[in-house]
């Protein structure tokens, strides 16, 4: 198959993004990830499937429209106190009632796009990227899971000289990431946390492989530029500890640079639109500890003017 | 999430205010900037007193004579503190009054004036007294209003105005000629700078001296065009003049030695320009500031009068003064702003109602252009430049008006330092593209390095001084109500049962969405013609009732021929009219949701869409989140893009009809000002979910909220919907809002520089920025009191928040704020 018929699933593309990367890009939002970080802020991306979600602040209410219980014949929708209910464990993701809305209150994440499809979009910005050194960042989910589509979409941009960053949990077969850093121009990565137990707590998965696949990608790909990332979230590895830790086996190179993202909650309104629980409910994070962090992160030798911009 | 403020917000909620090194702006400023600003009544009085005694003469030289009495006559001031001298009313905010527009609306509007909602005006009672017994008078019968409301057909009036005097507007096919004397001017200061008016007085002597008075044309046309420019030298040295003699009776009452020698050094510049050449900056500031007051007497130029390239004709002065020593650059930048803060003060008065509405928060834009290229292609950016910017940034006034001209080659310093302050987020300065304009302008006869001279000038619009000749004001016209009247055969709700457009039929019986573009088509093409009747009129009366003597002296044409700039032909000159299109991103957004809801995916029926409108929605809210889903322009989607594209090429292909007919050239124009609020309150629903009444897109802007997918895609779209194959378009107004979050830090700048950069590529015409919270907005709505000198962007100038209407306001906090940055 050409690589520019793969076809794979991404729930969205998103347009002047400046903080993934070099310059103005457009951002592919892939679906599926294995990981279940508990601080995620795309719910909607974790599972590999087209999702329905609900968002009831859309809705133009029952009484107005009503067609999506009309739609739903599952009972997955219901009126109580003449409010629209949306009940998950009845939902057979049969998106009826996502085609029945009028409007955007009843969703579906998740569509299938084939690489064409989805770089004659990107591409379609090309004169921001040639002027910013812009070009596409694949993100998600985990660009990885649905990774032959990924590694379509990178070998056809960079067929159509688009520049191309991917954003990993690196949780995957060394050898599906290393096909992928052979067609990207920067690899932005997350290194969450040190201490396996904590990592598998927090996110579902043991951080072995992550920390493996680092270390090989530094060796096989030198000249790879890589961003290395850390979300600080409360709790979880936000002492001085844990990100120096991080820090120390972080290899002092020009290429590589190491940026700190403080934990945020723009994500939670989507939990309830899953009809999920946002598991952080309450957590925030200190200002003043995300301040020493960042002086922890940066205040080494490998700090390089420019280059540190978190 | 912390909310990133932006530098002006900072400044506005946290009450910062660095007065350092600038104390004696301040001062100037604090007097009287925010009080209601009042009407002076003198330059009317004068005017008319002598008008009065001319009856009969050659306009220009009635014209030139009533400037004469005027300089003679009026109060001069040196105002406290002030360096620069040449205000034309009393002290604190003030307006002029021009009854040869609009007299006829005095007895109705004057003395309800401090009491209007929109920009309130005060009147002195015994200034009223003159007015309604002296001046209004005079007039009666005799404006140019008046002359034009009862030349224009039936069938034309029907369209313009609602009520049989012409008083109130239709807003359909708005005229815009009754509310300014001219389009925005230029005058060729460079020329006065290098000439001064001696010398451009001997040489209208010596071409007098040359005519042949047994030439009946050379005696009734010539020779009075060239004693009026004789006169008009001398009224504007006359008025600089009594400046000198007014400084010098000061500095000899003056006990404080410092403020004496200022006044002495005022008395001295006075003496010197504008009648002879300049030979320091501070002269050369003085001299341009003269002229641009006098011509403010001389007429009422839309958006008042332009400053031209500043840093291009001032250069030369700044140069030779820093070189020698003669002035510091803080000592420079304090004299340019002893000129905004005069600026700032005179206020663009409207009597008109309609005007008011066109252009609200006390608009006047005395664009002053930036940067660009010199005559032979060169860049042009130098230490000036930068100044302005600076200037700008440290004390962000609403005035002047700042343009940065930008192009392919335009250094990475200038494009960094317009960045910073675009971000600082008071809206200065807007861009305007050398690679569109310049092709443009050349392409349609002017030649190449004058062109490349040309000087922004009113909203988004240029001029070359020397070159330009067309200066009527342009028809509005409403095309949302050529879509409402496809939808209601002719009618529109706000209009009860007039037809008001043509019968185009029931669209319910449509087969085809070509059926119904066509249907709009006729519409929209009938309005056009009837704009383009009614724009012969108006081109056609106003040289009987203005003229401009000053703006004559100083354009060579006008010299060389004998013809004032007012006059509809000129020989060399270049005549680039334009009609307005109002209401782009509603009309295409309206197609595009009817093409594809009601004709190619059919879930609606063409009567669903027209019931649901017709009932605001009311009932019908699903219809209308269905229309609101549909392809909406300034998403960079082909399926919306291209229908604008379309709708473009038809105001295109009958601008050029129209040129050929008139022997001028025609475009289209997407610059609304502030009228799409107004324009939008007799349009009921439309077919992209907009509710009745409501604001219509702005500019070549996408819809409000309508444009979703970022500012990358506003740009494309702007871009994907122009017609290259055509050259009978010009300025499109392009608004983006941005978060400051979007844009903080130096990564944030960069991003500002590589959209511009993008822009210019793209050559878009117009672009300006918002940079400012939402929140910050919805407060200062709340707590005006707190947020006085919070300043936005409009359309092409900047307003203080508090002084627009309430409209307005939701216009500006509805626009899409991009956040992706």
């Amino acid at each position: 198959m050409y690589d520019e018929d793969a076809k794979g699933i991404i729930f969205n593309i998103q347009k002047f993004s400046v903080h993934d990367g070099e310059g103005i890009r457009t951002l592919v939002f892939l679906k599926g990830c294995p990981l279940r970080c508990a601080w995620c802020s795309n719910p909607e991306s974790q599972s590999g499937k087209p999702e329905h979600a609900f968002n009831p602040a859309r809705c133009l209410t029952a009484q107005t429209c009503g067609r999506c219980l009309k739609a739903c014949e599952h009972g997955a929708l219901t009126l109580v106190n003449d409010m629209i209910m949306f009940d998950i464990r009845k939902c057979v993701q049969c998106f009826a009632c996502a085609k029945a809305c009028p409007g955007e209150a009843q969703k579906i994440y998740g569509e299938t796009k084939s690489v064409r499809e989805i770089l004659d979009l990107v591409e379609r910005d090309q004169v921001f990227y040639a002027r910013s050194g812009g070009g596409m960042t694949l993100s998600g989910g985990e660009a990885l899971f649905q990774h032959e589509f990924t590694h379509a979409l990178l070998r056809a941009a960079q067929k159509r000289h688009i520049d191309t960053a991917m954003e990993t949990s690196a949780y995957a077969p060394y050898s599906h990431l290393a096909e992928a850093c052979k067609h990207l121009n920067k690899l932005i990565m997350d290194i969450k946390c040190l201490d396996s137990a904590k990592h598998k707590a927090m996110t579902g998965v043991d951080n072995a492989q992550i920390l493996e696949n680092f270390a090989r990608v530094c060796q096989d790909f030198p000249d790879l530029p890589i961003l290395v990332r850390t979300p600080v979230i409360p709790g979880f590895n936000d002492t001085e500890d844990d990100i120096r830790a991080i820090r120390n086996i972080i290899p002092l190179k020009a290429t590589i640079e190491y940026e700190l993202l403080p934990y945020h909650r723009m994500g939670q309104p989507k939990y309830g639109y899953l009809c999920r629980r946002y598991p952080m409910e309450g957590k925030e994070l200190d200002k003043e500890k995300m301040k020493k962090l960042r002086e922890i992160a940066f205040g080494l030798p490998m700090d390089i003017p420019g280059q540190n911009k978190a | 999430m912390s909310q990133v403020l932006s530098p002006q917000e900072d400044r506005v909620l946290n009450k910062k205010v660095d007065r350092k090194g600038r104390e004696r702006i301040y001062k100037i400023l604090e007097r009287n900037q925010f009080t209601i600003p009042h009407v002076d009544v003198e330059r009317a009085k004068y005017f008319t007193e002598s008008m009065r005694t001319t009856e009969g003469e050659l306009l220009t030289l009635r014209w030139a004579k009533a400037l004469k009495n005027v300089a003679e006559k009026i109060t001069v001031w040196i105002t406290p503190d002030q360096l620069l001298a040449g205000r034309v009313g009393k002290l604190g905010r003030y307006g002029i009054l021009y009854p040869e527009i609009d007299g006829d609306f005095y007895r109705e509007v004057l003395g309800n004036l401090a009491h209007r909602d929109k920009s309130p005006f005060q009147v002195d009672p015994d200034d009223l007294k003159v007015v309604m017994e002296d001046i209004a008078p005079y007039w009666e019968g005799k404006t140019y209003h008046e002359h034009l409301n009862k030349t224009l057909p039936l069938e034309l009036r029907n369209v313009t105005y609602c009520d049989e005097r012409g008083l109130k507007s239709k807003f359909v096919v708005s005229e815009t000629s009754s509310y300014r004397s001219a389009l925005q001017w230029v005058p060729d200061y460079k020329k006065v700078l290098e000439r001064g008016f001696i010398d451009i007085q001997n040489e209208a002597k010596e071409r007098l001296a040359a005519l042949d008075l047994t030439n009946s044309t050379d005696l009734w046309d010539k020779k009075p065009f060239y004693d009026a420019m004789i006169i008009v030298c001398d009224a504007i040295m006359i008025w600089a003049r009594r400046h000198a003699d007014l400084a010098r009776d000061m500095a000899a009452k003056e006990s404080d030695p410092k403020r004496k020698a200022e006044l002495l050094q005022i008395a001295e510049t006075c003496e010197r320009v504008p009648s002879y050449p300049a030979r320091t900056f501070r002269e050369a500031v003085q001299c341009q500031w003269f002229v641009q007051m006098f011509s403010r007497i001389e007429q009422k130029a839309s958006a008042i009068i332009s400053n031209g390239r500043m840093d291009q004709y001032l250069y030369p002065y700044y140069k030779k003064d820093i070189e020698e020593g003669r002035i510091t650059r803080e000592e420079a930048r304090e004299l340019l702003e002893c000129m905004w803060v005069d600026m700032a003060q005179f206020i663009d008065l409207y009597i008109n109602p309609t005007g008011v509405e066109f252009q609200e928060g006390y608009a006047h834009w005395e664009a002053v252009t930036i940067g660009g290229q010199t005559p032979e292609g060169e860049d042009a950016t130098n230490d000036l430049s930068y100044l302005f910017l600076e200037s700008k940034r440290e004390f962000p006034l609403n005035y002047p008006d700042l343009a940065a001209r930008i192009h392919s080659r335009t250094p990475e310093r200038f494009l960094y330092e317009v960045a910073l302050t675009i971000k600082d987020g008071s809206g200065f300065p807007k861009l305007i593209n050398d690679e569109e304009v310049v092709f443009l302008n050349s392409i349609k006869g002017c030649p190449v390095n004058e062109a490349l001279d040309y000087a922004v000038s009113g909203c988004t619009e240029t001029r070359m001084p020397n070159r330009d000749t067309y200066t009527s004001g342009c028809v509005y016209v409403n095309f949302a109500t050529a879509l409402e009247m496809t939808l209601y055969n002719g009618r529109m709700l706000h209009y009860g049962d007039e037809l008001v457009g043509l019968e185009t039929g029931d669209p319910c019986n449509f087969k085809t969405y070509e059926e119904f573009y066509d249907a709009y088509k006729k519409q929209h093409i009938n309005l056009l013609q009837k704009a383009f009747q009614q724009q012969v009129v108006v081109d056609r009366l106003r040289p009987q009732h203005f003229a401009a003597p000053l703006s004559s002296v100083l354009h060579n044409l006008c010299m060389e021929n004998a013809l004032d700039l007012h006059t509809e032909k000129i020989p060399g000159g270049v005549d680039y009219s334009y009609f307005e299109f109002l209401g782009y991103g509603t009309i295409v957004d309206s197609l595009a949701a009817i093409k594809k809801l009601v004709f190619e995916d059919k879930k609606l029926t063409m009567k669903e869409v027209v019931d649901a409108c017709r009932a605001d929605f009311k009932g019908f809210e699903p219809v209308r989140e269905m229309l609101r889903q549909a392809p909406s322009y300034g998403n960079d989607d082909p399926y919306a893009d291209s229908i604008a594209r379309d709708v473009d090429r038809i105001c295109q292909l009958e601008a050029i009809k129209s040129s050929k007919e008139r022997g001028i050239h025609v475009d289209v124009r997407y610059v609304p000002i502030t009228s799409h609020v107004p324009f939008g309150k007799v349009v009921s629903a439309t077919p992209n979910g907009r509710h009745a009444w409501t604001a219509l897109s702005d500019g070549s802007s996408a819809s409000h909220g309508a444009d979703v997918n970022g500012p990358t895609a506003v740009l494309l779209s702007n871009y994907h919907s122009k017609n290259y194959d055509l050259i009978n378009r010009a300025s499109r107004l392009l608004n983006i809002k941005l978060s400051p979050k979007s844009v903080a830090g130096d990564a944030g700048t960069k991003k500002v520089m590589d959209l511009i950069r993008t822009w210019c590529d793209l050559k878009l015409w117009h672009l300006q920025f918002n940079i400012v919270n939402r929140e910050t907005l919805v407060k200062a709505q709340k707590e005006p009191d707190n947020y006085r000198n919070l300043l936005v962007r409009i359309a092409g100038y900047s307003a203080y928040f508090c002084d627009i209407s309430r409209e307005l306001q939701n216009d500006i906090i509805d626009r899409t704020e991009h956040e992706n940055v």
